[in-house]
């Protein structure tokens, strides 16, 4: 089997930032307990998408070795810095920008010194335990103009790209859930989902997650993206379905709850 | 304390392509030249530049996004290599740059009470922003001229274009009072493109100029549309059109530069000179100068204003506040 876990991870550094804060916090274990079940997974290599790596022309792909450097987010800069030590599994990464024209998409690796990993990566890679030279990754990025469609084929080629080097991969998309965000600064002891519809919409999604109802959620993702102004139209999602093509049988939920108002959710997939 | 005074304003959109093109010692990418149009403009705006002399050059960029409120770089100075996210190809490039502080502080301030979230940025590592870099790059390769840097809070996008752009008039009339009570002769530059539909795919050799043209005919007849009214100083009747321009040709000026800085000038309804108009990836990109010094509107006197204000002072005084808030 090429895949062995799947999970769904939020981009916010909050988590990471400031875990003394009880809801981050929450996340903060969450993610790190969905590492714990990462690692036991066994996997060679880790497949992620981020969807705070913006592209606008071609899909990108990490082919750096070693990405390390201090990370500050544009946001969130008060709580501290970002340090990153970051380690790219380069053959199968230039195997996917090799495959990606195949499936018309016009692609690229990213190799240069100092490039700024976005925060996503960051935080995933930090809380989840991915990315050093035990269990390098392969990092795509979120190209703005591509659609659900496109991004559940470059999860799939990733995949298959692989499988073809016999190798077991975790799949990490890394993106939060309802958009809503505070726009005023808050007391983050007192931090919540934004509004309750949003907080509706989440749970529900992530019952049908839970219940691996894919179907019911390939109806509802267009509605629930544009009703809770979901994180990129919950492209990430997309990924992990063009992994596990199409299918996975459940999912258990390790952690829910805001980051400054938006939904933040930890999911490990059952395949 | 000197009076305050606000020189020009500018149009000075940041395509890397243009760092690139030049092949400054600081952008580590060498480049076989490209896009002299819009380079060439930036020349002739360099040396209005230097005529000007000003304490402090202000600049509002697009990609320092911020969603809780409009930040202000606090750090006196900040330096490092700044790699372009979308063009690591073309732009990677040693920075080095000293702010006011005292006066970012001031627009903070004056921001906050005119009912704004703003918060000053202290973070000694923060990296700045490529736009904001290559904006300034362009104006001032020397970087001899201490900088304010303002976020581009999301409310255009989050909220609605109305509701953003009346945010940056707000901070465009806060930029102006933090100006005149800390008496700089200020330069603003709004980090814009126009049109922005672009290509999707870069060519092979980046710098090929036969590749480069608008990517759609509406943008291109779109920019002509809105400069020719700008170099004939019809402000009021871009700023009218403005909400259209950003829908149809899905201008940058809608991240809100552009209005903050004619707010903080007073929409003046005073002709602009246009350096040059070029593509970069098929995007419309304008260098023009707003010369207030030229048409007697520069200096800042205490509220209520317009302390040497000529013809063209009078017609502004007599702007409908509503358009004001596009």
């Amino acid at each position: 089997m090429t895949v062995v876990s799947a999970f769904l991870v939020p981009d916010s550094p909050l988590p990471l930032l400031k875990p003394e804060v009880p809801g981050w916090g929450r996340l903060n274990s969450a993610m790190q307990s969905a590492g714990r079940a990462l690692a036991a997974s066994k996997p060679d290599t880790v497949l992620v998408y981020s969807t705070q790596w913006m592209a606008v022309l071609d899909q990108q792909w990490l082919t750096r070795r070693r990405s390390h450097g201090v990370h500050v987010d544009h946001n969130w800069y008060e709580f501290g810095d970002l340090p990153y030590d970051i380690h790219a599994d380069t053959e199968l990464a230039y195997a996917c920008v090799a495959e990606s024209p195949r499936h018309g998409v016009h692609a690229r690796g990213v190799n240069y010194e100092g490039f700024p990993i976005d925060t996503g990566t960051i935080v995933a890679c930090s809380l989840l335990g991915i990315g050093g030279t035990e269990l390098p990754v392969v990092v795509a990025s979120n190209n703005l103009y591509h659609n659900a469609e496109t991004t559940e084929t470059l999860g799939a080629l990733a995949v298959a790209c692989a499988e073809e080097l016999d190798k077991r991969v975790a799949v990490v998309a890394v993106g939060g859930l309802s958009g809503s965000i505070f726009r005023t600064e808050i007391d983050p002891g007192t931090d919540h989902i934004a509004n309750g519809d949003d907080d509706k919409w989440n749970q529900r999604i992530l019952q049908l997650i839970e219940s691996g109802d894919v179907g019911q959620l390939r109806r509802l993702i267009p509605e629930f993206a544009k009703e809770a102004r979901v994180d990129m139209g919950f492209k990430h999602f997309h990924w992990i379905l063009g992994a596990l093509n199409g299918r996975f049988s459940g999912a258990r939920v390790h952690g829910y709850g805001p980051a400054y108002g938006t939904g933040a959710a930890v999911v490990e997939f059952v395949l | 304390m000197n009076q305050g005074e606000i020189v020009a304003g500018f149009l000075a959109p940041h395509p890397p392509h243009l760092v690139y093109g030049e092949n400054p010692p600081q952008n580590e990418p060498r480049s076989q030249g490209g896009w002299e149009a819009l380079r060439w403009a930036y020349e002739r705006a360099r040396d209005h530049l230097e005529a000007m002399q000003p304490d402090v050059l202000l600049i509002h960029t697009p990609h320092w996004i911020t969603s809780v409120g409009h930040h202000f770089l606090g750090v006196p100075h900040l330096s490092g290599k700044s790699v372009d996210p979308i063009f690591p190809n073309l732009f990677r490039y040693d920075f080095s740059l000293e702010v006011d502080v005292e006066l970012a502080e001031a627009c903070c301030e004056e921001g906050r009470k005119a009912g704004l979230v703003t918060k000053m940025m202290r973070n000694p590592n923060f990296r700045v922003d490529y736009g904001t870099i290559t904006s300034l790059h362009m104006m001032r390769p020397q970087w001899d001229i201490p900088v304010v840097v303002i976020s581009a809070n999301n409310s255009p996008y989050y909220l609605n274009t109305k509701e953003g752009l009346t945010e940056m008039d707000t901070l465009g009339k806060a930029t102006r009072a933090a100006i005149r009570k800390t008496g700089r002769r200020a330069v603003m530059l709004a980090s814009n493109t126009l049109s922005h539909w672009h290509f999707h795919e870069e060519p092979t050799i980046p710098e090929d100029m036969s590749k480069e043209h608008p990517q759609t005919m509406a943008g291109y007849q779109w920019d002509m549309r809105m400069i020719e009214l700008m170099r004939k100083g019809k402000m009021q009747e871009v700023f009218s059109l403005l909400p259209q321009f950003i829908d149809e040709a899905f201008a940058e000026v809608k991240s809100g530069a552009f209005t903050w800085m004619h707010a903080a000038m007073q929409y003046p309804e005073i002709g602009a000179e246009l350096f040059g108009y070029g593509t970069v990836i098929g995007t419309g990109n304008a260098v023009m100068e707003w010369n207030l010094r030229q048409a007697g509107l520069s200096m800042l006197g205490a509220p209520g204003e317009s302390l040497t204000a000529g013809a063209g002072g009078a017609q502004r005084n007599n702007l409908d506040d509503s358009r004001r808030s596009v």
